[in-house]
Parts: C-alpha cells; structure tokens; sequence
C-alpha cells in the first residue's frame, strides 16, 4: 500500500541521504516495502539529477549584484524615511477638504451675500431680499475673510505640491 | 509575500545564529566570497527548477539582493547557505505566482538549453536516466519540484522547507510524500520507475 506513508521511510531517507545504505532490520523492511524502495528510489534520481552538469553559462557579474543591492538598500532606506512625509501630505489634502466643508457650512450666509455681489441675479435677489426685510444686509465678517484667506492657502499649497511632485 | 518570506528566513535564522553574536549585513568581500562559494550552485538549481537560463539569472540577483538586505546573525557556510537557497525557493515560487506562469511551458522546449530527448534512455546508463528524471521533474508543479530539490538535494530540515514554501512544517512530510509518489507515477509511465507491489 503506497497511499500511506511507511513509518521507516524517513529513517530509510535520511540513511540514504547522508550516503550510506539501510543495514540490518531496516535493509530487511525496505526489500519488503514498496513505499519505502520508491522513496529510496526518488532520493536516489534527485541525487543523480543534481550531478547532471547545467549548461556552460556566463554568470551574473557579482559587482552589478552588489552595488544592485546597495541601490536597493538605499531606496529602502530613503522610501523608510520618505514615509511620515507622504503621510504627511495625504494629512494635508484631508485637512484641507475637511476645512473647505467647514468652512462653506460655517459661512453660508456670507458666501451666498459675496457670491450675490459678484453675479447680478443674484444680486437683484439679494436685493429684493433685502428691501423685503427678509435677511438683513451685514458687512462680511472676519470669519469670512480669514476662512477664505486659509482655504485659498491650503490649495495653494496643495497645488504647489501637485506641481512640485 | 516576498516580505514575509524574508521576515520568516530572518527569524529561522536566528534560531540557528549563535545566540551573543549582533545580526550585520554582509560586507562586500564576505558576499564575493559567498557568491564565488555557492553562486554557481544556486543558479544551477534555479536553472534546473525553471528551466530557463535567464529567470535564473534574475532569480540569483534577486535572492543575493534580498541576501544583502537582511542583517545576518551568523556567517556560518552552511546555514548561510541554506538560507539563500531558502530564499531563492521562495522568490522563485513568488515570481510563478505572480507571472502566473508553472516553469513547465517554457521548460519542455528551451532552444537547446536542456537535456537530450529521453529516447537515448533505452541505452540505460545513469546519465540518461539523470536526463528522464530531470525532464519528468519538470513536468511537475514549480512547488514540488522546489520541495523535492530542497529536501533530497540540498537536505534542508522540514521547517525550512516549509518556511521558503510558506506551509506549516507539519504539512511538509505529507507533501514530500505525494511529490515523491508523483514523480515516481510519472516515471513509472516511461518505464523507468519502480514497480508498484
């Protein structure tokens, strides 16, 4: 039965590997078992194969592998480094949208009233808005202006990234 | 994986390193010294387990790479050397995975790389009987082919094997078997293995 593995196989293995034949009980056990003489068997071709000579060949320069690895190990070295920045600068895209949303939810009102200013519709709407008393007119707040002053920086900079990158 | 491989052979290796001894890397001399040692051997065996002379070539530069990038606890040839062919078992078996490609294809008709046919093996003799072998085995899977190579050439102990293939060492005696039972069916087939009784 070769479905199961003999329990002297691998004694039977690790005889013939280190070179030397199965003697005495085991020599009998394996002239016995068929499981056993095929493993022996295979040890054996894989020992021949391993003696068959592989083809003349020019070898990989170990001056090329060497400064190869160095390359590598420095990229290594320098993508370690690199990491907390790229972190960094994904921070800083998020930061950056997480402070536009607040910063349009916080100043609705004042962006609605600049943008009114800047497009006549909504100007005559404003306007009539206005007249009707429905909002009150209020000059922009410093909110506003230092809101729109760091959002306008933070894309600034998230564009001089893109770019730089 | 190749990460994890190299995070596993690291950590196998210091179960063998002298326990004082700092882990370093491999100086310039001490690598031109291990590649003139046992260069020629690993690309052999890559050549065998691919069959193709360039994967060979990157598959060597990549294990001395990976070699040099880990710092080593123990200079000591053996283990040194179990070690990079540890990891060229495993940077061969990742490449198969990740090309997709079995080693078998390109290995049946190499541009005269290879063996003989098999028809001179009705002459006998050992050396075609190497050459049936070698080709059978190359119509294995890339895993056992690396399994058997490992096991019964180089003698490594079933926990490196099953580190480079990424099983439990448990599975490997199992594994050894059925690789051992195939390539003996597959000879079997060409009527050169054992009979079965």
């Amino acid at each position: 039965m070769l479905d199961r593995m003999c329990v002297h196989q691998q004694e039977a293995i690790d005889t013939a590997a280190a070179g030397r034949l199965p003697g005495g009980a085991l020599a009998q056990h394996v002239s016995q078992c068929a499981s056993c003489r095929e493993a022996l068997a295979v040890v054996g071709w894989m020992q021949q194969v391993a003696q068959e000579p592989v083809p003349a060949h020019t070898m990989p320069n170990p001056d090329v592998i060497w400064w190869k690895a160095q390359l590598l190990r420095r990229w290594e070295v320098e993508r370690k480094v690199a990491a907390p920045i790229e972190r960094m600068h994904k921070a800083e895209i998020l930061t950056g949208a997480v402070g536009l949303v607040a910063f349009v939810v916080w100043q609705w009102s004042g962006l609605t009233r600049a943008l009114s200013s800047v497009i006549p519709a909504l100007a005559a709407n404003w306007t009539v808005r206005a007249a009707t008393g429905s909002q009150a007119a209020e000059p922009f707040s410093l909110g506003l202006i230092l809101g729109s002053l760091f959002v306008g920086g933070m894309i600034l900079a998230g564009v001089h990234r893109l770019l730089a990158d | 994986m190749a990460e994890t491989s190299a995070a596993i052979g690291t950590a196998t290796m210091s179960e063998h390193a002298v326990p004082s001894a700092p882990a370093t890397l491999l100086t310039e001399s001490e690598f031109q010294d291990l590649y003139r040692r046992h260069g020629r051997a690993l690309w052999g065996y890559l050549y065998r387990i691919t069959g193709n002379a360039a994967d060979a070539d990157d598959l060597l530069q990549d294990s001395y790479c990976r070699l040099l990038a880990v710092p080593l606890a123990t200079r000591d040839d053996k283990q040194v050397r179990a070690y990079l062919f540890r990891i060229a078992s495993n940077i061969a078996i990742d490449h198969w995975r990740r090309t997709g490609r079995t080693g078998r294809r390109q290995s049946a008709e190499p541009a005269g790389e290879l063996a003989a046919p098999s028809a001179v093996s009705s002459h006998g003799g050992a050396l075609d009987v190497r050459h049936d072998v070698s080709r059978t085995l190359r119509e294995m899977k890339p895993q056992e082919r690396v399994l058997l190579w490992m096991a019964h050439v180089e003698g490594n102990e079933h926990r490196d094997i099953a580190a480079a293939l990424g099983v439990k060492a448990a599975s490997v005696p199992v594994m050894l078997h059925r690789a051992r039972r195939k390539l003996a069916g597959l000879l079997r087939k060409k009527g050169l293995g054992p009979g079965e009784r």
